[in-house]
């Protein structure tokens, strides 16, 4: 399982724009992605929980992927993270 | 939202012509009220506009702005700051008012302070002497009933001892002791006079001064030894002279000797000086006033009483009116003039000519707010009350006004003509019923004044297209087209407008469908109402989108326009939370499509299938 943490930069925070490109991305990976903010988790996959969490500006998140290839998942993540929130 | 008191009263201020301007101010209940030096030097418009300021209208030296009860003193309080002013009660600002204004208009308004106090009584009276009347006529031989003696002497007290109430409000008006002022009153009525009325049969002369100087018929010095029943003026004066001398004598004696000489001296020296001189020029003047007045009724067919009726109104405006207490009286109390007020008609239908005139604007005008002042103020009219409608309604808008005294002077001169009177002052309109001698030619009298106004303001007046009420959005019904299709249920489209296919929508996110099967729909109005019967996900803090699971296991996303989220929740209102279970066809938001458009975005609602793995086959409608 790889993680990495992540602080919402976007000042309207999770919106459908970021949410709706995020979750197309983690649903091309054949694994789990999940999503923790403190001890609430969300699948990523899954665009309105995802949308739901309600992150603002600022919320720190833990973001964890399981299975094949998950060290390059995991940074295609990360990846996808910055460019939308 | 709360009236930012500090600018309502900086605002207000801004617009009253500076420091030297303003005399007073004041406030009672609803109303801030201010002793303007130069009206002129006010803009009347700006203040109006002021907000919180909900109408303006000044009379008589006095500025009134309504704000409404609760707001006004602290708006008050807000305006001592800015203005420097100190506090001063209503009656300081009304006599600051009153005191700013020429001679005449402060011995009318003198005249009214006297004899609206008293009207209680004569409205008693005159009421009482018009139900006699009545039941003499309904019931054959009452008149020489028992009751009827009684109920007619206890009816024309108020009218045959006349001198003495108004001797006394006279006295409380002027300042004097109103127990010197009864003493006056009712020396001028004196059992050992001939009474007044029956001046006709003769009555002696005392010689005061001998028959040396003499003018014709006239001895320097002699007095008639004849009452002041039925006289007015001549009372007012001779207290008006008391009080004076009143004054005069308790600044000059020495305290000690004050209650020993003052109230003689000021008795014997008015007794001699009213029936010397004041007594007998006055009442003399007053006939000639009741004269022209009743030439000015009758004369012409009534064309004097149609004149008056038409320029009525516009003494009220100018604060007038209250002079007219009395001529009435006047012709009431004489036995000249046949104790019947035939003044009454005349204001009786210049005041219900201003009730039509109000009332016709009050059904045809399209703005919520004037209606809501107009109806009660037309109301108020026919009772008699006029100025609510007259500065609230009718003057405002002109024309009504107009049309009100060209009512006013129809019903007149139709008053003159049926020969109406009535039995007391002080009550006009719909109440004049008790007191007028002719109940049925007083109906003609109000139909023909209201009636002409009514007309007349109806179909003249227009309202400005301004003061319409804005209409309301107009609410469509919940749309049923099916706008997404899936082996687990049909999603309705969840508003009312075109549905147009995804790749139409000005987002490439959105166009390229990366959520989910999408469709556009382009609004015609700004409701969203659920696609089926469901459960809410979730939605979002600024209620510009909403997520939905359907009872059948579909899960969609709302989104109402493009990049909207950016409004950050101005224009939109929702109306479910997470978790809510949901009919079809329920209003779930609103969105406003002028503040969308006004923030640059297309208010383009997006409807996505977010879990098109779990529906099976999907037909898009578009």
């Amino acid at each position: 399982m790889k993680e990495f943490t992540y602080t919402i930069q976007d000042p309207q925070g999770m919106h459908a724009r970021p949410a709706g490109k995020i979750a197309a991305i983690a649903q091309s990976y054949p694994g789990r992605v999940t999503l923790w903010k403190g001890e609430e988790g969300v699948d990523v996959k899954k665009l309105l929980p995802l949308i739901g969490t309600n992150l603002k500006q600022g919320d720190t998140v833990i973001i964890r992927v399981e299975g094949e290839n998950e060290e390059q998942a995991a940074s295609s993540m990360e990846a996808a993270f910055k460019e939308n929130i | 939202m709360a009236l930012d008191y500090a600018k309502c009263a900086a605002e207000i201020w801004a617009t009253l012509g500076g420091k030297d301007n303003v005399a007073t101010a004041a406030h009672c209940a609803t109303r801030l009220r201010l002793a303007i030096v130069d009206i002129d030097k006010v803009d009347l418009k700006a203040l109006e506009n002021v907000e919180g300021v909900q109408g303006v209208f000044s009379s008589n030296g006095q500025l009134q702005a309504i704000i409404g009860t609760g707001t006004v003193n602290h708006v008050y309080d807000e305006f001592l700051k800015v203005s420097g002013l100190t506090a001063a009660t209503k009656d300081d600002v009304k006599a600051a008012a009153a005191a700013s204004q020429p001679l005449p208009k402060r011995m009318v308004k003198t005249l009214g302070d006297v004899f609206v106090p008293i009207l209680p009584a004569i409205v008693a009276s005159g009421l009482m002497m018009g139900i006699v009347e009545a039941l003499g006529k309904a019931i054959p031989g009452f008149a020489a009933t028992p009751w009827y003696q009684f109920l007619d002497m206890a009816a024309n007290t108020a009218f045959a001892y006349l001198p003495v109430i108004v001797a006394v409000s006279a006295a409380r008006v002027f300042g004097g002791n109103i127990f010197l002022g009864a003493v006056m009153g009712l020396m001028m009525i004196h059992s050992n006079l001939t009474n007044g009325w029956n001046a006709a049969n003769g009555y002696k002369v005392w010689y005061m001064l001998g028959k040396g100087i003499h003018f014709g018929n006239y001895y320097l010095g002699q007095i008639n030894v004849l009452g002041y029943q039925g006289h007015v003026i001549p009372v007012i004066i001779a207290i008006w002279v008391m009080c004076k001398l009143e004054k005069w004598l308790h600044d000059h004696v020495p305290a000690v000797l004050d209650l020993f000489i003052t109230p003689l001296t000021t008795v014997i020296l008015t007794a001699l000086l009213t029936f010397m001189a004041i007594g007998p020029i006055f009442s003399t003047l007053e006939t000639y006033v009741l004269t022209g007045a009743k030439w000015l009724i009758t004369v012409g067919y009534g064309v004097g009483a149609a004149a008056m009726g038409a320029i009525y109104p516009v003494t009220v405006v100018m604060g007038l009116h209250h002079m007219y207490n009395v001529i009435e009286a006047g012709l009431l109390a004489s036995k000249d003039f046949g104790n019947l007020n035939i003044w009454m008609p005349i204001a009786s239908a210049a005041n219900f000519a201003q009730f039509g005139a109000c009332l016709a604007v009050g059904i045809k005008t399209k703005s919520s707010k004037r209606r809501a002042i107009a109806v009660p103020s037309s109301l108020s009219a026919a009772l008699g009350i006029t100025e609510p409608a007259i500065f609230g309604v009718n003057l405002r808008l002109m024309k009504p006004f107009v049309f009100g005294m060209i009512g006013g002077a129809a019903g007149a001169l139709v008053g003159e003509w049926m020969g109406l009177g009535a039995t007391a002052y002080g009550v006009t309109g719909i109440p004049g019923f008790l007191t007028i001698n002719k109940p049925v030619q007083y109906c003609i009298l109000l139909a023909v004044a209201g009636g002409i106004a009514f007309a007349l303001t109806f179909t003249l007046w227009h309202e400005d297209p301004d003061d319409w009420d804005k209409p309301a959005a107009e609410e469509l019904p919940a749309p049923t087209t099916v706008a997404i299709k899936t082996e687990k249920g049909d999603v309705v489209q969840p508003v009312n407008g075109t549905i147009v296919p995804a790749s139409k929508i000005p987002d490439p996110m959105f166009a390229a469908e990366t959520m989910g099967p999408s469709v556009g729909i382009e609004p015609t109005d700004g409701n969203v109402y659920a696609p089926f019967d469901g459960t809410v996900q979730m939605v979002f803090p600024t209620n510009h989108a909403v997520g939905l699971l359907s009872d059948d296991g579909v899960e969609v996303l709302i989104h109402v326009g493009v990049d909207t989220v950016n409004m950050e929740g101005e224009g939109f209102a929702g109306f479910v939370t997470q978790g809510d279970k949901v009919t079809k066809g329920q209003k779930l938001l609103t969105f406003d499509r002028s503040a969308i458009k006004d923030a640059g975005y297309s208010d383009t609602v997006v409807l996505i299938v977010t879990n098109k793995d779990a529906v099976g086959k999907i037909d898009k409608a578009a």
